[in-house]
């Protein structure tokens, strides 16, 4: 079965506008940001011993970067008008097809979040255990599987670092 | 002669082949699995190494180190993260070999060239220890920036579509190098008074952050691929090394020269494996027939980038045996091992302790040997991580990076840096920004800093620059890298 043509060139030409867009408004934070870096760093102390101070080099690649960022800026903004306007509900699509990457992103900010708290031996289990059924470990015996991994990547790793290489891993309040 | 005699005498025992061939083993592991690091590995190695005769330990170590230097292949090839900061390069081309159904011969090859370069670089050590140690340590610090900026833009070129987006990743990697404290002062920069800005972001994080976290969101967009349990590699894999051998040796000459190049940037101290596989694949795509090929999978990118990092190997021994200057953390370490050995590093090393020095250069040729053994026999059971299906491998990898990044320091802020790196890794993968500028930025950042400033500091004069024949010449390759790269863009749009 063939892709329609019509879906296909509008498909194409929704990625080129929304690459151009996604380009010239990260590109636009970052110069803002940068811009604000690049006067902060003004204040840092100059040396009696040296001609350049702690801020020079920190400016001189903050400079290049803002030129950099219009030059890109610039780039994009003359490709835009030979795109068409993005159909509605483009950003939906994308966030839906991106929807796994973005839950186990989801995941692995509150395991890092649990860290303190759970230890590193029960917030990894954890952490493998639900991404694992999350992509897709959802049979028994799968199951079955993922929960021995995530035995042995957790509980297991901590101990090989204690009590081989020394190396305390994150014991949290609970541990 | 008797020097020679004597260390081969206390090389060649069944205890001292044994340990080095456990430091072979550990050191292939260590840097295949994303996370874990050659340093890492050295230095979790030295302890154990105090109780040996000097040369079995010293020996141990360079087998860690050898075994290190290959093992990061591992990850580049199959994952497409690279195990250690030399195998970056590595990923431009075995990556999508082993993407292209072909993981056996990415790895075969990538051993050959690693073995190759191992050799070559021990060659090298013995005949031209001395001379090397003294044009490497002649350079002065307008020398290394402008080899610094050279580096820059060789990587900037080399990778992705856009130039404009090579160089603009790798000021970032500068700018977040300059996060934390100043390098020569120590003054704190863009910290905001926080704790986890406070010692800046380490390179090994970003490193980590970047490949590992951005590349495994990747492998789970898919969403019916990841769940129906498809592995990396949905086809056959085989493994013939006979094949790869050939192959590797059909470039005699790309072999020698980015081995070559691995063992003077090795020499160069402070430089070592991270820029030397990159200026290596540089050089070899550009001595090419086919330099449009590099990127998609060619054996030559893979032989350019694996025998230029593993002969750093035996380059950064060069200053550390002729002058007692280590040229990387891992010669650091193996510095300060001969010295818990009562044994004083410097000029004198080679007259005083003849039988040790031999010794090493010739434990450089036998690691290569046990490396070439350990990894043609272990590559079957790594070539099984392609068939682990992408719901296993992407949680059990994140948590690698998550142990490897904390236990760097021992540190949990180190583990939210590598979140906020990874976060900003997948949206510069998305945009196709290229990833190895910005690391290499956060690994030179801190030493291109530190040259220009004590550059200017011993004189204020900026033409020196210019005006110093080694520091011109670094400076011209520089332009025409960025000039040819810019040019042969220019010629392929409009062809």
């Amino acid at each position: 079965m063939s892709a329609d043509p019509t879906s296909t060139a509008r498909s194409d030409s929704d990625r080129a506008r929304g690459s151009a867009l996604a380009h010239v408004i990260f590109n636009a934070l970052l110069a803002i940001g940068f811009a604000l870096l690049f006067w902060r760093a003004g204040d840092l102390p100059a040396s009696m011993w040296e001609p350049l101070g702690s801020g020079s080099f920190p400016r001189l690649v903050l400079g290049a970067l803002i030129c950099f960022n219009l030059a890109i800026i610039v780039e994009q903004l003359r490709r835009l008008p030979h795109t068409s306007a993005l159909a509605p509900g483009s950003i939906r699509r994308w966030l839906w097809q991106h929807r796994l990457a973005l839950a186990v992103l989801a995941l692995l900010t509150l395991y890092l979040l649990a860290l303190p708290w759970l230890g590193f031996a029960l917030a990894s289990l954890s952490f493998l255990l639900a991404t694992q059924i999350l992509l897709g470990a959802r049979s028994p015996r799968r199951l079955g599987v993922a929960g021995v991994i995530a035995l042995v990547f957790s509980f297991g790793l901590a101990w090989v670092f204690a009590d081989v290489f020394g190396i305390m891993l994150p014991a949290g309040v609970l541990g | 002669m008797d020097a020679l005699l004597s260390s081969i005498d206390q090389l060649f025992t069944l205890s001292t082949l044994l340990t080095m061939l456990i430091g072979v083993i550990a050191g292939v592991v260590a840097a295949a699995i994303p996370g874990f690091t050659i340093t890492m590995a050295i230095v979790l190695t030295q302890p154990l190494t105090f109780q040996m005769p000097p040369l079995q330990g010293i020996a141990t170590m360079l087998a860690v180190y050898v075994g290190g230097s290959t093992g990061g292949l591992i990850s580049a090839a199959l994952l497409g993260i690279p195990g250690t900061p030399s195998s970056v390069a590595t990923t431009f081309d075995a990556y999508p070999m082993a993407r292209n159904g072909e993981p056996g011969r990415a790895l075969a090859i990538g051993v050959w060239a690693s073995f190759f370069g191992a050799v070559i670089s021990a060659i090298v050590l013995i005949l031209a220890a001395p001379p090397l140690a003294l044009v490497a340590v002649k350079l002065g610090a307008w020398e290394y920036f402008s080899l610094i900026v050279f580096a820059m833009t060789v990587v900037a070129s080399l990778v992705g579509r856009s130039v404009l987006r090579g160089l603009m990743s790798g000021l970032l990697g500068l700018l977040l190098a300059s996060i934390g404290p100043d390098p020569m002062m120590g003054i704190p920069r863009f910290t905001f008074d926080t704790d986890l800005l406070a010692a800046g972001f380490p390179f090994l994080v970003v490193l980590i952050g970047i490949f590992a976290v951005s590349q495994l969101l990747g492998e789970v967009e898919d969403a019916d691929q990841v769940r129906h349990g498809k592995a990396l590699i949905a086809s056959q894999v085989s493994f013939r090394p006979l094949d790869a051998l050939r192959e590797t040796l059909m470039r005699p000459l790309g072999l020698l020269r980015s081995s070559l190049v691995g063992v003077f940037i090795g020499a160069v101290p402070g430089a070592g494996g991270s820029i030397a596989n990159l200026i290596a694949y540089d050089q070899a795509r550009r001595a090419s027939k086919t330099p449009e090929k590099f990127g998609t999978g060619t054996a030559e990118g893979v032989v350019a980038s694996e025998s230029g990092n593993s002969s750093t190997a035996g380059g950064g021994l060069i200053p550390l045996i002729a002058l007692g200057i280590p040229g990387s953390a891992v010669d650091a370490v193996l510095m300060a091992s001969l010295m818990i050995h009562g044994i004083s590093i410097g000029p004198r090393l080679i007259m005083d302790h003849a039988d040790l020095v031999y010794g090493m250069f010739l434990a450089m040729f036998v690691a290569a040997f046990l490396m070439l053994a350990v990894c043609m026999t272990s590559m079957r059971l790594f070539l099984k991580v392609t068939r682990v299906p992408r719901y296993v491998i992407v949680p059990v990898v994140l948590t690698c990076c998550v142990i490897g990044a904390y236990a760097l320091n021992n540190r949990l802020t180190d583990v939210y840096l590598l979140l906020g790196v990874g976060l900003l890794g997948y949206i510069l993968n998305k945009l196709h920004y290229p990833l190895a500028p910005l690391v290499l930025g956060v690994i030179l950042g801190p030493i291109a800093e530190t040259n220009l400033r004590r550059a200017l500091m011993t004189n204020e004069d900026w033409s020196l620059f210019f005006t110093r024949p080694i520091s011109l010449a670094l400076l011209t390759l520089a332009v025409i890298s960025v000039v040819m790269t810019l040019r042969h863009r220019w010629r392929t749009r409009s062809a």
